[in-house]
């Protein structure tokens, strides 16, 4: 098991002898234990513990989510719900920004193919840059130092 | 106490390996490392590009992003220098993203897996197609994430996708006395229902629980009497303190999601038999056209080989490859050999197909 610098520099370990022993004790234990997590007596006690445990739980889960509701009420804080609800709106307005992000870098796409090439007939006495070859690509500005692009990046600032 | 008396060397050997016990058992090991730096987010979602060290012109073309688990930190994928399958993958000139699913709130209790693959994962592709500045790109999905980059590939197959590689991915589950969980799941005892009422999202120590009870005494016991075997080698405990970080940073799988899981997958094999629909569409398996790569693991007791076999005849890619590896769920990509057997495999296929 050991991987390290071992043999004579290893300290003597009481326990060595016994570690065969474990090792085929957990070994049996183990076999035993799977047989019987793959049992369907186990899926069945599993589930009714479970089902008994939360059925047990569901009032008094009920009962402390309708008074802390009411305690919030009162203090005139919004509730667990109402906060989900918000989070979600936003999340909603997220996506509304990330389709404006998606059409945004279409438009510069587009105009950065288009001044590509109006450019290259005028730079005709300069030889043009080679076309992409297999193992290059073309990159956007920003994009080599690994930046997200010249508009910046929402997600930076949480 | 009592080893005081048999020299002078023993009481400070043990209070090393108390002193190192406690640390690993107490302390979080610092994991996922690799520079990077978000290029997107969206709710909790959040897409990194990790930081390319291979000249722009030795680059392969094609980008890579991974996609992980919706239940558990997708940082096993760069779990510490040296020995991370994003650094590696970097190193071999791969423009690597990270697709990080978020820990969901109460608020995403109805995220499905609707949302996740046709709304959070086209915006993270196109936002990673506008960074590279190529259209093309590969998905590689493990576990879960392979689940959901299948239904994208097969609902979006004209978007880019050239290379999807699926690790341990459950897709089948047909066989249902090969698979604890869908026993465990079955409708006649597991409270799905109850339980999402309870929690709203499925809570990750519950995901952690099963996960862990599929193989009790190695999972409770044998880790930890593994962990007293190695703990006088730095390197093996830096190692085991790493993946115990990660084991036990577990995170909630949102509700709805959970439910499609649970009833879609686990009792009802929809995939596999054509019938699962997403946001009104039936998910067609023939329509995975991109190069397919699935990688199963032998000695899997979470997604047990035979869920990942049928998925090779249900796609019309003219271009798969079905490869067989020793080891467990995570061990494959995370364990002491991945980097000599996983890693090289995944980058042989992926290099010649990311021209």
């Amino acid at each position: 098991m050991n991987d390290g610098p071992g043999g004579s520099a290893k300290p003597f370990d009481p326990f060595e002898p016994y570690r065969g022993m474990r090792d085929a004790s957990l070994d049996a234990v183990a076999r035993v234990m799977v047989d019987a997590v793959n049992s369907e007596g186990y899926a069945q006690a599993s589930g009714a513990m479970l089902d008994a445990c939360l059925t047990a739980s569901t009032p008094f889960r009920e009962a402390l989510g309708r008074s802390m509701v009411h305690a919030l009420e009162q203090l005139s804080l919004p509730s667990r719900q109402e906060v989900a609800s918000l989070a979600a709106r936003f999340t909603n307005l997220e996506m509304r920004l990330d389709d404006m992000d998606a059409k945004l870098d279409a438009v510069f796409a587009a105009q950065q193919k288009a001044a590509a090439t109006a450019a290259s007939p005028a730079e005709a006495p300069n030889p043009a840059p080679p076309a992409p070859a297999a193992g290059k690509r073309t990159r956007p500005a920003g994009a080599e130092a690994g930046l997200p692009g010249k508009r910046g990046m929402r997600g930076s600032k949480r | 106490m009592a080893e005081a008396a048999v020299g002078p060397d023993r009481p400070t050997l043990y209070e090393q390996r108390l002193q190192t016990l406690s640390r690993v058992l107490t302390t979080r090991a610092r994991i996922a490392q690799t520079p990077r730096q978000m290029v997107w987010a969206l709710n909790k979602a959040r897409l990194f590009r990790y930081i390319p060290v291979v000249p722009a012109g030795q680059r392969h073309r094609i980008p890579l992003l991974l996609i992980f688990a919706i239940m558990n930190r997708p940082s096993i994928l760069d779990l510490r220098p040296g020995h991370s399958f994003v650094e590696h993958m970097v190193q071999c000139g791969y423009d690597v993203y990270l697709l990080d699913w978020g820990v969901p709130g109460i608020e995403d209790q109805e995220l499905k897996f609707d949302d996740y693959t046709l709304e959070y994962l086209p915006r993270a592709i196109r936002k990673m197609k506008a960074v590279s500045g190529v259209e093309e790109f590969s998905l590689l999905g493990w576990c879960i994430g392979a689940i959901l980059t299948t239904i994208y590939a097969a609902m979006r197959p004209d978007d880019g996708l050239r290379n999807l590689l699926l690790l341990t991915a459950p897709l089948d589950f047909s066989n249902r006395q090969g698979l604890t969980f869908a026993r465990w799941t079955d409708s006649r005892y597991f409270p799905l229902e109850k339980v999402l009422a309870a929690f709203g999202n499925m809570p990750g120590e519950m995901i952690d629980y099963g996960a862990k009870m599929l193989k009790p005494v190695e999972n409770f016991v044998g880790n930890y009497a593994r962990l007293w075997d190695i703990i006088d080698d730095p390197r093996a405990v830096e190692a085991w303190h790493a993946m115990n970080t990660w084991v036990t940073d577990c995170i909630p799988m949102a509700g709805a999601a959970y439910r499609q899981l649970i009833d879609d997958f686990y009792r009802h094999d929809r995939l596999m038999r054509g019938e699962l629909v997403i946001r009104g569409q039936r998910v067609d398996l023939s329509r995975v056209r991109a190069n397919l790569f699935t990688m199963i693991a032998e000695g899997d007791h979470i997604t047990p080989p035979c869920q990942s076999v049928s998925i090779m005849d249900k796609v019309s890619s003219r271009d798969k490859e079905l490869f067989r590896i020793p080891g467990g769920h995570i061990g494959i990509m995370a364990g002491s050999a991945a980097h000599k057997l996983t890693w090289p495999h995944i980058e042989k296929w992926l290099g010649t197909r990311s021209e």
